[in-house]
Order: C-alpha cells, then sequence, then structure tokens
C-alpha cells in the first residue's frame, strides 16, 4: 500500500493541518427535483467523516462556494431536456475525473420523460404565456446519452446507503458494490412475502434493479420501478404475465411509465401507454 | 431413525401448548409455520394459536394463496414460502472482521454464535432438504462451521403431510410425504390429537416429558391412511429414471430459449428453493474503513454478477442461467453431491412470478423415453389367447344406437386399470373387438358401446346374464397426473365421452389438485348426447359444461354448432392449460389448431386416437401409425409424441 494511502487509512488522529489532498468533489444539477443531491445532505451521521475525506468543491444546495472544476468527481443530478443542458453535460464532462450520474432523472431521464412522447411544442403553449422565451429539447434524456459516464446511482431518489457505499469505494479506490440484480432478492433476504405470487399486485420488482433494499413490497404495495430497469429486464414476459391476469392491457402498460418510463427495456410498453393518454390529453387535440 | 418398532403415542390437541414448552426450555426459540402477509412464513412461535390453525394453502405456478377451513388442525399447509434454510443457513452472516489500528492488520472471524432453536412441523421434503444441505456443507473435505453449529443446536419436530398441494411432488424425488429420517419427533396430526413418534434419542428424552399416552391402533392406522393419500393424491409427476443423463444430452434443446423468453431472471426460484446454497461475499465498511466486516449473503446463478469476471459474465443470456440451475438441481447435483438437488416441495413454481413449472421443463427438455404412466402388469400368463370372464350385469340404454353395460365378476386387474385404458370383448362366434372402459367401480366396469357393426350391435343387444370374455386393461391411458395444478380443457364429441369419463371421474374425486376444468362436449343432436343424466351432476362437482349440438330439436334450448366454435369463445385466463381430446379426427385437428393458437403446449395436449386394434399388445400390426403402436403405446399420446404422424394423411 503506497506510505499516502495508508496515513489516510489511519484515520480520524490527523489534525486538519496535516491532512493529505482530499479528492475534489461537485454536485451538479440538470433538469430534476434536487431530491437526490439532498441524500447527500441527509447522510447526517457521516457528514463529518464526507468532508474529512472529501472537499467538496461546488454544491449549490449546501454551500455558496463555488467551483467550476476540475473536479476529480462529480455528481450530477437531473436529466437533459434543454439545449444548455445538452451543451454543458459536455463541459462538465471535460472538467471530471470520475462522473458519477445520481438518480433516475440522470440515470434513465426521469418522470419528466414521459413527454417524449407527447406534442412539445402544443404543451408548452398550453403552460406558458410566452413560450418563445423557453428554449427546450422534444425530450428529457439520460446523461449517458450524451457523455460517458463512469458509475449510476439508481433511484428516485437514490438510497442513501449506496451512496455511502460510492463515496467508501472512491476513499479507498475500489470498485463500488452495485448490484444489478433484481429486486426480488432483497424481498427473499429480507423474508417479505412475495406481493406478486401471494396476493397478485402487479409489482415491477422482478424486472427492476435492486439497491433500495425492497421498500414498497415491505409495505405492501408493488414496486413501481424507480431503479429502472436490471441487466436482464424481461418485460415482455412480465407484462404479458400481468395481462393473462386481469390487468388490462391499458393498466399493464402504465406500470412502466413512471420514473424510469424511457429506460430502453421498459420504453416501449411506455410507450404504449403514453401515446394513449397523449391522445386524450394532448391541448393540439382539444 | 424412524423405524416400524417405534413406539406411537398420541399427543391431544389440548396439549400443543405442552409440546411448545417442552421445546422452549433452556430458552430455545421454537420457530414454527404462521401466518403473515398471505402466506405462511417460519418464525417463532409460543403458542398453538400462532400456528395457521383452520387455514389451508392453495398453490399453484405463480400463485400462493392461503383458504380458511374453519378446522382446528394447526398443520394443514404444506409448505410455506419461507424454508428452513433461513434458520440454518441464514441469507446474510458476517464471515470476517479486518480492523487496522496504527497501521497493524487484525482479521478476525466474526460469527454470531448458533442459539439454541427447535424446529416445529419440518415436512418429508424439508427434512430431505436439511440433509441435502448438510451433505454439500458438511460433508464434503470443508465443513461451513457457521451452518454446522446451527444445525448441531436445532431440535427437529417433523409433521408428516395428509395433504398434498398442487405444486408437491416429492413422491417423485422420493422425498416424502413419509418422514423417513433425520427428525427427532415426528407427528401426523389427526382431528383430535397427534400420533408421535421419537426419532431419536434426544427425541425419545422429550417424549417422555409430554402428556402423551399410547396411540390405538385406530389412530395409528387413521395417521397412516392420511399419509398415504397425499402421497396418492401426488402421484409420479416426473420421470426421474435417466434423468441426468437425459438432462445432459439435451444442453442444446431449443427450449432453453423457449423457456428463456418467459423467465425474469429475477431469482426468486433459487432464494425460495431450501437446498440452494450459493452466496456472495459483500464487504460492509463506514466511510472510514478502519473496521470492514465481509458478509456472506444469498446469491443466485440467476444473477449477472454471479458469473462475472473481469471481462464479463460467463453466462450472459437468460437461457444459461435457467440451464445452469435447471441441469444443477436435477443432472450434475447428483455427481457433485451423490443425489438430487431438487426434493419436490414446489416452492419454486409457486413463487416464480410467471408460474414456470420445473416438472413441464423436465418434461420438455429431457423427455423420458417413455412418455405415460407404467402399464399395469397385465395377469399371468395373459396374451392374444388369455380371456377372463365377466358377467353383464345391467344394460342401460345411452342413445339409439348405444348402451352402458355393467359387467361384473371380473377378473380383479381389471379394476386396477386407468382413465382411457380398454379391453378386447369377445363374444363366440365374433371377432373380438376393443372398447375403453367408461367406468371403474368397485367390483365392477362399465362399458359403453355403440351399434357400430356385427359384434358391436350383438352385444348391445345381450341380455343381463350374458357372460364375455375380457382381455385387459390395455394400453397407456390419459395422464391425469399431468393436470395437476393446472386448469383441464376436454373437448369431446358423441361416443367420445365414454373414455373420457373415467378421468371426469378422477377429476372430481380430486377437484381441488386441478384448477379450473371445463368439459366442451358437442353431439349430433340432444339426443345423441351421452351420460345426460350426469352431466348435471358433473356441474355441481364444480366441472364448467358447455355443450352444443349440430341439429337442435325442439326440446333443445341450448347452442348450436360444432364444439370448436365454443372453444374458441372460451375464456381460459392464460393459466396453464392440459387438453384432453377424444373426438372425430376432424374436431380434434380443428381444436388442435385452436390449442396451438391460444399456446397451449403439444406436451400438455392428449388426444385419444383410434386405429384397427387387433392383439392389444403390439404384436399384430394392424394399429401401427409411424413409429408407434396405437393399442401398445397409446391410445393415448401427446400431441409432442406423436409430431407430424398427425398430419400425414394415410399414415
Amino acid at each position: 500500500m503506497p506510505a499516502q494511502e495508508s496515513r489516510a487509512h489511519a484515520g480520524r488522529q490527523r489534525t486538519r493541518a496535516d491532512r493529505p489532498a482530499r479528492p475534489r468533489v461537485g454536485v451538479a444539477k440538470l433538469t430534476s427535483c434536487d431530491g437526490c443531491q439532498l441524500t447527500l445532505l441527509d447522510l447526517e451521521d457521516h457528514l463529518l467523516d464526507i468532508v474529512d475525506a472529501f472537499e467538496i468543491v461546488e454544491f449549490p444546495e449546501a454551500t455558496s462556494n463555488r467551483s467550476s472544476g476540475p473536479y476529480d468527481v462529480l455528481l450530477v443530478e437531473g436529466s437533459v431536456s434543454t439545449p444548455d443542458q445538452a451543451e454543458w453535460i459536455g463541459e462538465l464532462r471535460r472538467r471530471a475525473g470520475l462522473l458519477v450520474t445520481i438518480g433516475a432523472c440522470a440515470t434513465a431521464g426521469g418522470i419528466q420523460a414521459l413527454r417524449n412522447w407527447g406534442n412539445e411544442p402544443a404543451w408548452r403553449a398550453s403552460v406558458y404565456p410566452r413560450p418563445d422565451l423557453l428554449e427546450t429539447l422534444p425530450t428529457s434524456t439520460a446523461v449517458s446519452d450524451h457523455v460517458a459516464v463512469d458509475a449510476e446511482l439508481r433511484g428516485c431518489p437514490i438510497d442513501p446507503h449506496q451512496l455511502l457505499e460510492l463515496l467508501a469505494a472512491l476513499r479507498t479506490g475500489r470498485r463500488p458494490q452495485l448490484p444489478d440484480e433484481s429486486v426480488c432478492l432483497a424481498c427473499k433476504r429480507r423474508g417479505t412475502v412475495c406481493v406478486v405470487v401471494a396476493e397478485g399486485i402487479p409489482c415491477l420488482g422482478p424486472v427492476t434493479q435492486t439497491g433500495c433494499g425492497a421498500i414498497c413490497p415491505a409495505y405492501g404495495r408493488g414496486c413501481y420501478a424507480c431503479f429502472g430497469p436490471h441487466e436482464q429486464a424481461n418485460v415482455e414476459s412480465l407484462a404479458g404475465w400481468f395481462r393473462q391476469h386481469g390487468v388490462d392491457d391499458a393498466s399493464a402498460a402504465r406500470l412502466f411509465a413512471g420514473f424510469t418510463a424511457y429506460a430502453p427495456p421498459f420504453r416501449s410498453e411506455a410507450e404504449s401507454a403514453t401515446r394513449t393518454a397523449h391522445r386524450q390529453e394532448d391541448p393540439s387535440h382539444a | 431413525m424412524v423405524t416400524a418398532v417405534a413406539e406411537r403415542r398420541f399427543l391431544p390437541r389440548q396439549e400443543l401448548q405442552a409440546l411448545i414448552d417442552v421445546l422452549a426450555e433452556d430458552g430455545r426459540r421454537v420457530i414454527g409455520p404462521m401466518v403473515a402477509d398471505g402466506a405462511v412464513v417460519y418464525d417463532e412461535v409460543h403458542r398453538p394459536a400462532d400456528l395457521p390453525i383452520g387455514v389451508r394453502d392453495e398453490q399453484a405456478p405463480g400463485s400462493y394463496r392461503l383458504v380458511e377451513t374453519g378446522s382446528e388442525r394447526a398443520f394443514d399447509v404444506t409448505v410455506g414460502m419461507t424454508s428452513w434454510k433461513r434458520y440454518t443457513f441464514p441469507p446474510t452472516v458476517p464471515l470476517t472482521r479486518a480492523s487496522q489500528d496504527g497501521g497493524g492488520l487484525s482479521l478476525e472471524p466474526a460469527p454470531e454464535p448458533a442459539e439454541p432453536m427447535a424446529f416445529l412441523g419440518v415436512r418429508a421434503c424439508e427434512l430431505a432438504a436439511l440433509r441435502v444441505q448438510d451433505r454439500v456443507l458438511t460433508g464434503g473435505p470443508f465443513v461451513d462451521a457457521d451452518y454446522r453449529a446451527r444445525r448441531d443446536a436445532a431440535i427437529v419436530v417433523a409433521a408428516q403431510c395428509t395433504r398434498a398441494g398442487k405444486t408437491c411432488f416429492c413422491t417423485s424425488m422420493g422425498t416424502g410425504p413419509e418422514v423417513s429420517e433425520g427428525a427427532d419427533l415426528v407427528l401426523t396430526e389427526l382431528d383430535d390429537g397427534f400420533v408421535v413418534t421419537a426419532g431419536s434419542t434426544r427425541g425419545a428424552d422429550l417424549l417422555d416429558r409430554l402428556p402423551t399416552r399410547r396411540a390405538s391402533e385406530t389412530q395409528s392406522a387413521s395417521a397412516d391412511a392420511a399419509v398415504a393419500e397425499a402421497r396418492d393424491a401426488m402421484g409420479d409427476q416426473v420421470a426421474t429414471d435417466g434423468l441426468h443423463d437425459r438432462l445432459l444430452d439435451a444442453l442444446d434443446s431449443p427450449r432453453w430459449q423457449e423457456v428463456a423468453d418467459r423467465c425474469l431472471a429475477c431469482a426468486n426460484c433459487t432464494l425460495v428453493c431450501p437446498t440452494c446454497f450459493c452466496t456472495s461475499v459483500s464487504q460492509r465498511s463506514d466511510l472510514d474503513t478502519a473496521t470492514v466486516v465481509a458478509e456472506r449473503s444469498w446469491d443466485s446463478c440467476f444473477t449477472a454478477g454471479f458469473a462475472k469476471v473481469a471481462g464479463g459474465s460467463f453466462r450472459n443470456r437468460r437461457q444459461d442461467r435457467y440451464r445452469q440451475w435447471l441441469t444443477h438441481k436435477f443432472a450434475t447435483w447428483i455427481d457433485q453431491f451423490g443425489s438430487f438437488g431438487c426434493v419436490g416441495c414446489g416452492r419454486c413454481i409457486a413463487w416464480c412470478p410467471v408460474g414456470i413449472d420445473v416438472r413441464e421443463e423436465l418434461e420438455a427438455i429431457a423427455p423420458p423415453a417413455e412418455r405415460h404412466r407404467k402399464r399395469p402388469a397385465l395377469a399371468t400368463g395373459t396374451g392374444p389367447a388369455t380371456y377372463s370372464v365377466g358377467t353383464i350385469h345391467s344394460v342401460t340404454p345411452e342413445t339409439a344406437d348405444t348402451v352402458s353395460l355393467v359387467i361384473d365378476g371380473i377378473d380383479p386387474v381389471i379394476a386396477t386399470g386407468t382413465p382411457g385404458q380398454f379391453l378386447m370383448v369377445e363374444q363366440p362366434g365374433f371377432p373380438a373387438f376393443p372398447i375403453s372402459i367408461s367406468r371403474y367401480a368397485p367390483g365392477h366396469v362399465v362399458l359403453t358401446v355403440r351399434a357400430a357393426g356385427p359384434a358391436t350391435a350383438h352385444l348391445t343387444q345381450s341380455e343381463p346374464g350374458t357372460q364375455i370374455g375380457l382381455r385387459g386393461p390395455l394400453g397407456v391411458g390419459w395422464p391425469v397426473e399431468r393436470g395437476l395444478g393446472k386448469d383441464v380443457v376436454i373437448a369431446t364429441g358423441g361416443i367420445g365421452l365414454a373414455p373420457l369419463r373415467p378421468l371426469l371421474d378422477a377429476l372430481v374425486a380430486s377437484r381441488d389438485r386441478f384448477g379450473k376444468v371445463s368439459l366442451y362436449y358437442g353431439a349430433r343432436t340432444p339426443n345423441d348426447m351421452l351420460y345426460t343424466g350426469e352431466l348435471a351432476s358433473w356441474a355441481e362437482l364444480g366441472i364448467d359444461i358447455a355443450l352444443t349440438v349440430d341439429r337442435a330439436g325442439p326440446e333443445w334450448l341450448g347452442r348450436v354448432g360444432v364444439v370448436t366454435q365454443l372453444f374458441d369463445q372460451a375464456d381460459w385466463h392464460g393459466q396453464p392449460v392440459v387438453a384432453y381430446l377424444c373426438g372425430p379426427e376432424r374436431m380434434m385437428q380443428v381444436a388442435l389448431r385452436t390449442l396451438a393458437e391460444r399456446g397451449i403446449p403439444t406436451e400438455r395436449t392428449f388426444v385419444s386416437l383410434e386405429r384397427h386394434m387387433q392383439c392389444g399388445i403390439g404384436l399384430c400390426g394392424h394399429c401401427q401409425m409411424g413409429k408407434v403402436f396405437i393399442c401398445r403405446d397409446g391410445p393415448v399420446f401427446s400431441v409432442a409424441q406423436l409430431g407430424d404422424a398427425l398430419n400425414v394423411e394415410g399414415l
């Protein structure tokens, strides 16, 4: 182990003065609600350790001190939904050593990606009195659709344990343990009775990536896939099973038209649901 | 080891608390079945009321429901979602604690001490699963100390099953329902209490402290009969003979892709499996990595990470993962550990969110050479020339040209026949002809005969008291057991209902072991329908009946048209379906097309074929069709078994 690193592991006895150079960390935001970056502030018991290990140089939710980089690690929240953002994310990528996207918006386009199937100019005109003052893209997309991403934290919002795991891995210099398996493994390990099998509740856990701790089924409701699809998500089979068991076509499709609707395996199901909805609601048809 | 000489005691129901108390002595945690969130799980019980009293489980592929029975019984639920490995091989256990202080590294084993437990209500299949994990985790050169400690610290009280679930197949895997070894106490539940035997010295000590009395002969016999009933209800659903080789010979079966199209790679099957032992180790630490705990957690061959190396995963596709799992359970496990990795508990079937049934997949991927049940042996010396004699007891007209004959005084071997088998009937002076048995009853059989030619016409006009020659039962009949846990569709026309009646009798006799049962029956006219008096009673016994006629008379208020039209309008809810067809070939061809369109696999579609049969045992050559003899290999076949032969005209 290099000398500098072993000193770092010696930990708490160090004084501020002899602290080694800490990785420079930034937090940036595109189109999103800020909930994911707030998860960092919610790690209350660990905040002192975090600032001990990392130099937070950019985090508008927490500090007025700003830095335009460069960053050793940049956490990016939010989806790309304006021309400015599409340009800015390229700039951020150049200024970041490791770029980590956090949350359903940044990793899948977010709930706002439902507009990707709608008539965007018509909607804009129906909401804003001066739509000409706005510049938006017709789609809301994941950061990884625009630039290379080094790691993803999924979820709406992200899971605090996974964030802490990421930070611990960054600090040690190892690969973070972020399993890409289904939610079902977490349900079974914690002993939750399967809501699909025992109650016939449509649950997306079998096609959704784990990481949340399987919260929803533990409270008797189906998973709504806020962590997005796992690496082998067989949407066709699960949706087909729901349809065979009394879920009508529209409701089955709507299950997938949620926080990660634009993630490719969910996209075609979500598309059929949103097209139906848009036909009914599109102001241009009013 | 429970031996035949172990004394059978009787524990009255009201003393169940005494059993729990004896188990809980010295602070032992008693773990047993209990209801939680719509299923039975295994958790800590303190009193009989904690047990799932008055409920039973209805399990089917992808479905687990509890229904209230009002009974006082505590062990009517077969198996819960949880398996006992949750306590012997927990989901997550700490392995090693690494700490660094002042540059020094310390690595300490970090197991939690095994707490004493008692497992109450362990089923025979579950005991077998514990023995499988014993072999895996303690039977080799290395012993899992944590598992060993937990196993050694647990008392096991088994409960023999007195009913079987639709997903149960312990009989095929040779693990139950009778408890053979490995339990300290064995309970068999009766209405008023439990027949109890000791299976170990520790168990005998416990038994001495319980308020039992000697079990009466009636109680003993009732207990045996109840377990035997559970065995009979399961039948033999998975052909395990030669399965190891058949499966490993089928590594390139196209079925792996088909099952992968349904498989979610969600890993539920492996996590509910009581024998699956695969795990992964992860590191848990705070941001300050001064202390890191390595934890072992349940993992699964269905996850990507499980087979991942630096360059990627060795099993990237769902079909690779499913094949890994199935071939391990039913083939390579034998090479590694000397037994199947499956005990037939059925958890992987019920808890698969899309109802993939391992019994089905084995049948499709590695079909046994002999697809059907074993033929009952013919009576000694029975050959083409050997008949027994039966007497016509009564003749009941069914239609203008069809009668039902009750034949008694029969050779007992005929009564051992199964639904769909047939007899050769000999009347002096007439050529012998085959006729299917249309009902089995104690001491007699019923033959329903249509006057189609001189020999059959002669038989329909026989007087009670006439003796006839009988040879059989012959052929391979309907595989009733294939319908267990599934919806059953029966389609037939005219006289075709006769060979199906014993099948309907069998379905009605174990009605709750099958899903929805639908009978589609058509006839030329209302007067050509068989068993019209019984159709109503079948409906009352839970068979959905749809009738149609080609030509209605003035009395007919029902449907007019062909059976296959009814079929087209049927709503099968997408449940797994098994279909049994018997009727004119044209009807069957149309029906088969409909079934194929509905996605019912040809392995689960069974037809009874008619051909000229003379010897009935595959020696005379008359009834050949392609590679099969209808009389010997049929008359009932799966459509998969027949393959293209069904569509080749004149074969």
